[in-house]
């Protein structure tokens, strides 16, 4: 009896190899699943293989490189046809691009950005994502026509915008060029920005809310004038503790503009609520469709010219971002 | 006799001092232009004042004995207290630096912060009681926040965990959070009580457990692990409710979470002081082959403590939820170290059977006052950890000369 099963058993395993043998096996390492942003983009990776034929497993870094690594060498193990990755830490892509070079299968990385000397060492090496520096100017304009259109926002008619700027993880390209950059923004605009105090929240809601409250009690809120935070959970974050002293719950007296990047489902209904000026979307689904289209051409051999995106440089593809103010995208 | 009445003379007239400075400065600040220099601090020069006064008058002739004893270990006195003393200069320097941490919303926002921190820490003591430790109570706070929080959403919210769970009455998420960790503090004494295993090992055990369950849970589609958002206002009023908000211009009210760390405080201490049940843990944690020699049941005993330590950390992660009108799996990460921490500063003994409630209160205190004040005048984070760690060294130090001397 037992040898009947095995038998079996062999023989259903047999099949199922034979029958995926000519299919796009795409191996997939996102930094961590419980990420509002990586959410979207796995979800549209996923729809979109299904779309194409294409078999998508999708591992969870857990916010490990270590972790990581063991998954991508279990994809290669596996025999996965191509890799997408999101690097928990974008420095570690060089040994990430190494291992594929080695299996000599491409690897499109997504979200965190390799630099361009690590994507130069191996010719199928890619990067989908969105350039952060735009995102960081998106918010700042934001905050910039915010401030221009309403007087009573500059709180001690100085005409100078003192804010607030709460960072992502340290280190992480976004984090670095969206503060960067928002603050640029509001130069450019011809406002001059002085920045009262700024903290790095991890893109933690709860981090960002006990931070910002920090700053509540020793600044003042009635000396802030904006808050800019590098995503939309830590801008959620501090519109909790705002709320905590009667801020932005309505009074038009008692109101801080704070903008995010992501606009995740949360921000939109903060935005109608009025809590939360606006955000900026870094387009999830485009750049996990591109990124799946890319590496399914890529497995094949085929021309990725007919993906239906851009490829610039012949190593990127760039997704742009949104502005987005109560809940519709302007 | 008379040190004790000298020191019984030397509160009393400090206080009557602080009294009259405060309520002086308190009709004088406006005149002299000080309200943006000294903001609320003749009302806590007042409140000082009575205290002070007050225990000067009520407090008890000592014996000679105890009076002499009193007056030679002035300098163990100094020891003793050292954590608090550096606390209060800390609190000096940091009013110097940043006057505004002089303001009633300030005092109140440090206990507000430090209500949960104190739901944390009385239910780790129990564990440390019986000279064990709980490694699975960060991860409890986020197993009740994520399970709370995803049954009480708001009907129109676009991402909803359970798109067709009616609207519940607040009771029901509350209570399935807190049965879902009583459920693993039942696992954490079972396998402490039953297999005699170290409550380390047992409870590092569970965390991960938790950990992975709660991750489970919270990547269930459609969720797939987003932070979970969209919390419905009565069930965040039970986090963010503000007693007498508005009573007077700016006074901006007492949260909801001290009355209730307040109500859990007085429990717990009735339960290690006046039950049966709290002498059962002072002994097994001083002496457990004399416990069982004496009939204690260590098994019922051991499951107990656990089971309510776990009750008390599903309160405090549904308050978390509550509090911050979301949950992700990461709620709670390392709360355990800051509430072991906390007890340690408060005079708990990590080798079992030391231990009271208004120590772990004062732990809790200097805790956070140091962390928020240090976050007040901006100190690096990175240093803030540097800090932490050197007061629970120091603290601990301090606390095993002590008892080596006895």
């Amino acid at each position: 009896m037992r040898k009947v099963f095995m038998t079996a058993l062999v023989l259903v395993l047999a099949v199922a190899c034979c029958a995926h043998a000519d299919e796009v096996k795409i191996g997939a390492c996102i930094y961590r699943f419980n990420d509002a942003f990586m959410l979207r983009f796995r979800n549209a990776m996923s729809a979109e293989s299904e779309k194409l034929g294409a078999v998508i497993t999708i591992a969870d870094g857990q916010d490990n490189q270590t972790t990581q690594d063991e998954q991508v060498d279990a994809f290669i193990a596996d025999g996965v046809n191509v890799l997408i990755v999101n690097t928990v830490d974008r420095m570690a892509s060089q040994s990430i691009i190494d291992k594929a070079k080695a299996a000599n299968i491409p690897v499109v990385f997504i979200n965190r950005e390799p630099t361009p000397e690590m994507l130069a060492t191996y010719d199928k090496a890619y990067y989908v994502g969105a350039k952060a520096e735009e995102s960081g100017t998106e918010t700042g304009e934001l905050v910039a026509s915010y401030f221009k259109a309403h007087p009573e926002a500059d709180k001690n008619k100085d005409g100078k915008l003192q804010f607030i700027l709460l960072k992502g993880q340290n280190g992480h390209q976004d984090m670095i060029l969206r503060s960067k950059y928002s603050v640029e923004a509001v130069k450019n605009a011809g406002i001059e920005p002085v920045e009262l105090a700024s903290a790095i929240a991890n893109w933690d809601k709860l981090e960002a809310m006990k931070i910002m409250n920090g700053f509540i009690m020793s600044i003042g809120p009635e000396n802030i004038e904006a808050v800019i935070a590098n995503n939309d959970e830590m801008a959620l974050g501090a519109i909790e503790a705002l709320k905590a002293q009667d801020y932005n719950t309505g009074n038009p007296e008692a109101y801080i503009p704070v903008v995010g990047v992501d606009a995740n489902a949360s921000a939109l209904e903060a935005m109608d609520k009025g809590e939360m000026l606006g955000t900026v979307l870094n387009d999830a689904d485009n750049q996990g469709i591109s990124a799946v289209r890319l590496a399914a051409a890529l497995a094949e051999g085929k021309d990725t010219g007919t993906i239906g995106y851009e490829i610039t440089d012949g190593k990127y593809i760039w997704i742009p971002y949104q502005k987005v103010t109560r809940g519709e995208k302007q | 006799m008379a040190n004790t009445s000298r020191s019984k003379r030397l509160m009393t007239v400090g206080g009557l001092i602080f009294l009259v400075l405060g309520i002086a400065l308190y009709f004088l600040k406006a005149p002299l232009g000080l309200n943006r220099k000294i903001y609320d601090l003749p009302v806590f020069l007042i409140i000082i004042g009575i205290c002070s006064a007050f225990k000067g008058f009520t407090a008890k002739e000592k014996t000679e004995e105890e009076a002499a004893l009193a007056g030679k270990t002035f300098t163990e006195f100094l020891t003793n207290n050292a954590i608090l003393l550096a606390m209060l200069v800390l609190v000096v320097v940091i009013c110097i630096l940043q006057p505004r941490f002089m303001q009633i919303r300030v005092a109140l926002d440090i206990l507000t912060q430090s209500s949960p921190k104190l739901i944390m820490a009385l239910g780790i003591c129990f564990a440390l009681l019986i000279a064990g430790t709980d490694l699975s109570a960060g991860r409890m706070v986020g197993l009740a926040a994520v399970i709370s929080a995803s049954m009480m959403q708001t009907a129109t919210y676009a991402n909803r965990f359970f798109p067709d769970l009616p609207q519940l009455s607040l009771w029901i998420p509350i209570a399935a959070a807190i049965l879902a960790c009583m459920l693993f503090g039942a696992l954490n004494g079972f396998i402490v009580a039953k297999y005699e295993m170290h409550p380390f090992i047992a409870t590092l055990a569970t965390q991960v457990i938790i950990y992975g369950v709660c991750s489970l849970y919270f990547d269930m589609p459609p969720n797939n692990s987003q932070p979970i958002g969209g919390i419905r206002p009565d069930f965040a009023q039970i986090g963010q409710l503000r007693l007498f908000n508005g009573l007077w211009k700016g006074f901006p009210g007492i949260s909801i979470l001290i009355p209730i760390a307040i109500v859990i405080c007085i429990i717990i201490w009735f339960v290690l002081n006046k039950t049966v049940f709290g002498k059962n843990v002072y002994a097994i944690g001083g002496n457990r082959e004399a416990a069982v020699v004496a009939g204690i049941n260590v098994f019922s005993n051991i499951m107990f403590i656990f089971i309510l330590a776990s009750l008390l950390y599903g309160i405090a992660g549904v308050l978390e939820a509550a509090r911050t009108a979301g949950a992700t799996n990461n709620y709670g990460l390392g709360y355990e170290t800051d509430a072991i921490a906390a007890c340690v500063v408060g005079g708990v003994s990590m080798s079992g059977g030391i231990g009271k409630v208004g120590g772990i209160v004062m732990g809790v205190l200097i805790f956070t006052v140091i962390q928020y004040g240090l976050q007040f005048i901006n100190v690096s984070p990175m240093w803030q950890q540097v800090i932490k760690g050197v007061i629970i060294a120091v603290a601990v130090a301090i606390d095993m000369t002590k008892y080596r001397k006895k």
